[in-house]
């Protein structure tokens, strides 16, 4: 294993601490260091792109320039929208000589694309840590409780880019559930659009979106919903009531990041790994777990 | 609707769009798969494999103020499944980009297009996303003071707003940034 950079990106320094807090301590538990990217800047997310695609490679290569700069193999980029434009940035200043040589210029530092290796949590998970250490870390396995992987879009598509899982029908986040003994749930709308960066300019669509996927997985009876991305925990999690009000129907799904699962099945107290930081309270997941356990 | 339009005027678009695209718009064979994909499609003015087809036929006020490219949420799952391997989300972000240039305002779906500008702003006062900072202004801009504050006490309880922001070192880099590309 190389020298491991992680760029947190604004979500998890904010509303989605939880993932953050959880992902360190199952990284201490297995002994792995990364370190932070040295002055990191945001990535420009959805909005960058959606309005000027030169600032959408631009604001993420400088992240990158900056890690080649200071000698790192690999980058962990956690939120799966970030991930996804630091991919973006690296694909497009490799096939793109004369918008390399415009970014460059601009940020006055050198970047090589392709050098580095970016990861979302569930690559890193997988390929930088491996299963079987994932697995001989279990110390409480998680057996009898469901569990429901939502990839949402940016983990997989487009995947020419994201060059990870089937971008269609993923299963890496169910693999994961699997070494934490737990039972993965399959249904419908794994990689269906939670609304993302709409949110808040449109919540009644994305309501509409997050709204099948919660009631499909409730109805293939998955005890909770496991994430990977800030934004699709965002929409499922803080809109969840209010997705219950307004189509009547009580949910109660609760949505936990994959490291947060891990964290549980690793022995780690719920509190360390931040799971009461959720607007939906995962009292019932933990609560089936002592039960599971006692049987 | 006039769909007769000024062949200069049209071919002007149309390459326009292909140039920045890195795409060919003829590709296109109007399948729809594109559309019956988009999970925002029900929401939309004109499906997404119309918007390339008026692009092509250089329909430029109709493209470029329709409500269809604020909606798409590039989730990329036309992209993903367009049997030619169009650009269908990067159109979306095209066009985005040309209206916006051009000072044209959303009139359907404006608080979209704030969005994505107030965002933008943040990145450059802070080089990083300070959200209350941004919830804040956005809702000021868009005079939704009261939407969704009911979201907000329970969220500080639970300690997911932070009240204080960071700014990075590097701000002078990120405002050249701004300044070369904006």
């Amino acid at each position: 294993m190389g020298k491991l950079a992680y760029y947190p990106g604004c979500s998890l320094k904010g509303t989605s601490f939880e993932y953050e807090v959880s992902l360190l301590k199952i990284l201490e538990a297995l002994n792995i260091e990364i370190k932070e990217i040295s002055d990191w800047n945001c990535c420009g997310a959805s909005a960058a792109h959606s309005i000027n695609h030169n600032l959408s490679i631009a604001l993420p290569a400088r992240n990158l320039a900056i890690a080649e700069k200071d000698g790192y193999d690999s980058v962990l980029a956690p939120c799966a929208a970030c991930s996804s434009r630091l991919k973006n940035a690296d694909y497009e200043l490799k096939n793109d000589d004369v918008l390399k040589k415009k970014i460059t210029n601009s940020l006055e530092m050198n970047y090589v694309p392709a050098g580095m290796s970016i990861n979302n949590m569930l690559e890193f998970l997988i390929g930088e840590v491996g299963k079987d250490r994932i697995k001989s870390m279990v110390k409480k396995p998680l057996s009898g409780l469901k569990v429901a992987s939502y990839y949402g879009c940016l983990l997989v598509r487009p995947p020419k880019i994201m060059q990870f899982d089937d971008a269609e029908n993923p299963v890496t986040m169910d693999e994961l559930v699997a070494l934490t003994g737990a039972e993965p749930v399959d249904y419908s709308f794994k990689t269906e659009c939670c609304g993302a960066i709409n949110s808040l300019s449109k919540p009644d669509v994305v309501m509409a979106l997050t709204g099948k996927v919660l009631y499909d997985i409730k109805k293939h009876g998955a005890d909770l919903v496991v994430v990977a991305c800030p934004l699709c925990h965002s929409n499922l999690d803080v809109r969840q009531r209010e997705i219950e009000r307004k189509y009547e129907e009580k949910i109660g799904l609760p949505v936990l990041f994959i490291t947060e699962l891990i964290g549980l099945s690793f022995g780690i107290n719920p509190k360390d790994l931040a799971i009461d930081g959720h607007m939906v309270t995962a009292d019932s997941v933990l609560r089936k777990i002592e039960e599971l356990n006692n049987k | 609707m006039k769909t007769v339009i000024n062949e200069q005027n049209r071919r002007s678009f149309s390459s326009q769009v292909e140039s920045m695209l890195h795409d060919k718009l003829a590709k296109c064979y109007q399948c729809g798969k594109c559309s019956a994909g988009c999970p925002v499609n029900f929401e939309m003015d004109y499906t997404p494999n119309q918007i390339i087809k008026m692009t092509e036929l250089g329909m430029e006020d109709a493209v470029l103020n329709s409500k269809t490219i604020w909606l798409c949420v590039s989730c990329n799952t036309c992209s993903t499944r367009c049997p030619k391997g169009f650009e269908v989300t990067g159109i979306m972000d095209v066009l985005r980009e040309i209206a916006e240039k051009k000072g044209i305002t959303s009139k359907a779906e404006k608080e979209i297009q704030m969005f994505h500008e107030v965002f933008l702003d943040n990145v450059k006062s802070n080089g990083r996303i300070f959200e209350l900072e941004l919830v804040g202004k956005y809702k000021l801009k868009t005079r939704h003071l009261f939407r969704d504050m009911f979201l907000a006490p329970k969220m500080l309880e639970k300690g997911k707003l932070k009240m204080q922001g960071e700014k990075i070192s590097g701000l002078n880099q990120i405002a050249k940034i701004f300044k070369d590309f904006e």
